[in-house]
C-alpha cells in the first residue's frame, strides 16, 4: 500500500467503517426488537404472578403491579386447607403446585430415562447392525412427524376401553392404563423414543468400531464392550438426550390432558384447571405456576447448552 | 502351539468376494507378512483368523482347534489396529489394563503386569495420561503394550505403521523385529507397503484379488517371483515389461518383441517356442554398458545418492528404467545403449501372467 493515495485511501476507510457502523446498528436494533416480541410474553407471566386479583385484566394495563403482592405464591405452595387470610371469594377452590409437581416429576423423569434406555440400545442396534435396513433411522423419525392429536383418542380408546375390556375378559381382573402414572409414562417414553434413538445414533456413530473390535479380542463379551466402552463415550450424548426429552414431556399437555383426569395431574393439565365459577380464569396463580415451572426448563437449557458443545465436539476426541 | 491353518477360506459379501478359497499354513513363531493391494482381501483374512469377520465357508485352526466359532476374545490372540483403538476415555494405564480386567485378574497382578509392559515398551511415564495426550510413536507404544500383557501367542497386525511419519516407520519396524524375537510368538502382520514386508518377514504372503498370488521369503519373492503381478508389485522402480515371444534356436534362444532381440539362457526359455510372453527385468538388470547394442534416448534422470535411475526411450515409444552407478555421464535428451542382463530376464506367460520355467 503506497501512501500516495493517502486521502482516497482515508476517505474509503471512513466510509466502510459508517457503513459497518450502520449494519451493526441494523442488526442489533433487529434483534431488540425481536427480543422484546418473544420475552414479553415471560415478562407479563411474571409481572401478573405478583397481581392481585384487580389488577390482572386492569385497563389500561399495570405493566408493572402497582401493589406486589406474593399472595398468588403463597396460595399455590400452600400445605393443607387454605389459611383464611389467603382465601378469598375468587379462589375458594386451593389450587396447589404439589400435586401437579410431583405428578410431572415422577411421570417425566421415569419415562425419559426408560425411553433413554430403550433408545440407546436401540440406536446401538441400528448403528452396528444395520437393524430395519438403511432407511430405518429416517423411518423412525418420521413416526414423530405424526401429531399427537391423530393418535391420543386412539390411544384413549384403548386405555379406558379396550385393555380393560380385554383383561377383563381374559383374566378376570380389570386393568386400566387411563389416568395412570404408568399410562402417561408408557405414552411419554414411546413417543419421545425416536428422539432418543435420533440423536443417540449421532453420537453412536461416532465410536469408531475398532475400539469395540479391540475390547472384544481382549476378551471383553458384547455387554462389557457396550458398558466399558461405547457408553462411557456416549454418555454427555445421553445428558443431553435426556435434558431435551425431559423437557419436550415437561411441556406435553394434549397426551396428558386426553388420557388423565382426575387421579393424575402434571403441570401443564394443572394450569388449564385455573378457573372459578365467580371470576373465570385465575390469572395470578396460574402465572405463579408458569413462573415457578419455567425454572427448572431454563436451568435445564443452560445445562443442554454445557453439554451440547461437550457432546457434539465428541468426534474429536477420536484418536 | 501357535501354528495356524486356513483351509479352503472363502469370504463374500453379497456378490462381491474378498477372500476366495486361500489355503496357508502359518508356522509357530513365524513373522509372516500378508502384502497386496487394497482390496486384495488381506485385512479380511486377518479379520477372520480374529475372529471379526466370520468365513463364509472354510476352516481356520490355530494349535489344534478349529476356531471358527470361538469368539474373537477366546482364539488367544492379541492386536494391533490400523488407527491403534486405543480406548480415548481411558489412561494409558487402564487401556494396557483392559485386557486383564477383563479376565478379572487380582490388583496387585494386573500392576505388575502393567508396569512390565509398559516398561518393556519404554512408555512407563505415560501410565498416567490420556491417548489424546500421546503422540504418535507413544500411541503405538501404548497399543503394542495393550497387545503384549496379555501374553497371547499370536499377534495380528493390521497396518499398525501407516499412521506414522516415515523416520518413525523405520524405527518402529526394528522396533517389531526386536518384539518379534523377544518373545517368539506367531505374528501376522497386514500391510501395502512392500518395503516393511521385505524387511520384517520370515515369510511374505502376496495376495491379489482375494487370492495367494505366492507364499516365500522375502528373497525368494524378489529374485523368482511366481507372477506377472508379483514381479510388478515388489521392486522400487517397478520392473520393466516387455510384449514379445520366444524363439528358440540351438542352444539358445531368442525373446523378440517391441524391437527387441534378447538372447536367454537354454535353461530359462524351455520349450516356449513361438509362445507369447512377458519378459520382465529390474531396473538394476538393465545394463548401459559398452557391451549393449540396443539404442535408446535418456529422458529423466533421478539421483538416488547411492545410484541414479534412468528412465529412457527405446524402439516404438517403450518407456524403461535402468538403475545405474551414480557417476553417470547421461544427461536428459543424450544417447544411449543398453540391454538386459540374460540371467535375471523373467518371462511370464503372456495370458496367465504366471511364471514360465
Amino acid at each position: 500500500m503506497s501512501t500516495d493515495a493517502g486521502p482516497a485511501a482515508e476517505a474509503a476507510r471512513a466510509r466502510k467503517a459508517r457503513r459497518e457502523r450502520t449494519e451493526r446498528f441494523t442488526r442489533h436494533a433487529i434483534l431488540l426488537a425481536w427480543t422484546a416480541f418473544i420475552a414479553f410474553p415471560i415478562f407479563w407471566m411474571i409481572s401478573t404472578s405478583f397481581k392481585d386479583a384487580g389488577e390482572w385484566v386492569a385497563w389500561p394495563p399495570h405493566w408493572l403491579p402497582h401493589e406486589p403482592t406474593l399472595h398468588n405464591y403463597a396460595q399455590i405452595f400452600a400445605f393443607g386447607a387454605l389459611d383464611p387470610t389467603l382465601s378469598r371469594q375468587a379462589t375458594e377452590q386451593a389450587f396447589t403446585i404439589w400435586k401437579g409437581l410431583g405428578d410431572a416429576t415422577i411421570v417425566c423423569t421415569t419415562a425419559s430415562l426408560l425411553a433413554l434406555l430403550l433408545g440407546t440400545f436401540l440406536a446401538y442396534a441400528i448403528s452396528r447392525f444395520n437393524v430395519g435396513g438403511k432407511y430405518f433411522r429416517h423411518t423412525i423419525l418420521m413416526i414423530r412427524m405424526i401429531p399427537p392429536i391423530v393418535v391420543a383418542i386412539s390411544i384413549l380408546i384403548y386405555y379406558a376401553i379396550i385393555i380393560p375390556y380385554l383383561t377383563t375378559a381374559l383374566f378376570g381382573v380389570r386393568v386400566s392404563l387411563f389416568d395412570t402414572y404408568v399410562g402417561l409414562i408408557l405414552i411419554y417414553a414411546v413417543t419421545t423414543l425416536p428422539f432418543v434413538i435420533w440423536m443417540m445414533l449421532t453420537f453412536i456413530d461416532e465410536v469408531p468400531y475398532t475400539l469395540e473390535h479391540a475390547a472384544r479380542l481382549m476378551g471383553a463379551g458384547r455387554l462389557q464392550v457396550i458398558r466399558r466402552v461405547v457408553l462411557p463415550l456416549v454418555a454427555s450424548g445421553m445428558v443431553v438426550t435426556f435434558l431435551f426429552v425431559f423437557i419436550l414431556n415437561w411441556a406435553e399437555f394434549l397426551l396428558a390432558l386426553t388420557l388423565t383426569h382426575p387421579e393424575v395431574t402434571t403441570l401443564t393439565v394443572l394450569l388449564n384447571k385455573f378457573q372459578s365459577a365467580a371470576e373465570g380464569r385465575l390469572y395470578g396463580p396460574q402465572a405463579a405456576i408458569g413462573t415457578v415451572v419455567t425454572i427448572p426448563v431454563v436451568v435445564l437449557g443452560l445445562l443442554i447448552q454445557k453439554h451440547l458443545v461437550k457432546g457434539f465436539s465428541f468426534g474429536t476426541i477420536r484418536k | 502351539m501357535a501354528s495356524i491353518a486356513l483351509q479352503n477360506l472363502v469370504k463374500t459379501f453379497g456378490t462381491y468376494t474378498a477372500v476366495s478359497g486361500i489355503n496357508l499354513d502359518i508356522r509357530d513363531g513365524e513373522f509372516l507378512i500378508m502384502v497386496g493391494p487394497s482390496g486384495c482381501g488381506k485385512t479380511t483374512t486377518l479379520n477372520m483368523i480374529s475372529g471379526l469377520e466370520t468365513p463364509t465357508s472354510g476352516k481356520i485352526v490355530i494349535g489344534d482347534t478349529v476356531v471358527n466359532d470361538l469368539e474373537p476374545g477366546e482364539r488367544g490372540l492379541g492386536m494391533v489396529f490400523q488407527d491403534l483403538a486405543l480406548f480415548p476415555h481411558m489412561t494409558v494405564f487402564e487401556n494396557i489394563a483392559f485386557g486383564l480386567r477383563v479376565r478379572k485378574l487380582p490388583a496387585a497382578e494386573i500392576m505388575r503386569r502393567v508396569t512390565a509392559a509398559a516398561q518393556a515398551m519404554h512408555i512407563a511415564p505415560l501410565l498416567g495420561k490420556l491417548p489424546r495426550q500421546c503422540s504418535g510413536g507413544e500411541s503405538q507404544r501404548v497399543a503394542l503394550a495393550r497387545t503384549i500383557v496379555t501374553n497371547p501367542a499370536v499377534f495380528l497386525m493390521d497396518e499398525p505403521l501407516s499412521s506414522l511419519d516415515a523416520k518413525l516407520r523405520v524405527d518402529m519396524r526394528t522396533e517389531l523385529k526386536r518384539l518379534h524375537g523377544q518373545l517368539k510368538a506367531t505374528f501376522i502382520y497386514v500391510t501395502h507397503d512392500q518395503a516393511e514386508a521385505m524387511t520384517m518377514a520370515d515369510r511374505i504372503v502376496v495376495m491379489s484379488k482375494g487370492r495367494i498370488e505366492q507364499l516365500g521369503t522375502p528373497l525368494e519373492i524378489y529374485n523368482r517371483p511366481a507372477t506377472r503381478f508379483v514381479a510388478g508389485f515388489f521392486g522400487m522402480p517397478t520392473m520393466n515389461f516387455l510384449e514379445g515371444v520366444v524363439e528358440a534356436g540351438a542352444g539358445s534362444s531368442l525373446f523378440r518383441g517391441r524391437g527387441i532381440e534378447q538372447p536367454l539362457p537354454a535353461s530359462r526359455s524351455g520349450n516356449l517356442n513361438g509362445g507369447a510372453v512377458s519378459l520382465g527385468v529390474r531396473s538394476e538388470h538393465v545394463l548401459i554398458d559398452g557391451a549393449a547394442q540396443t539404442p535408446g534416448t535418456a529422458r529423466l534422470l533421478e539421483p538416488l545418492g547411492d545410484a541414479t535411475l534412468v528412465h529412457f526411450d527405446a524402439a516404438e515409444g517403450m518407456s524403461l528404467v535402468a538403475k545405474v552407478p551414480p557417476d553417470t555421464a547421461l544427461t536428459p535428451g543424450a544417447p544411449l545403449k543398453f540391454r538386459f542382463a540374460p540371467d535375471h530376464c523373467h518371462l511370464f506367460d503372456a495370458e496367465s501372467g504366471q511364471r514360465c520355467a
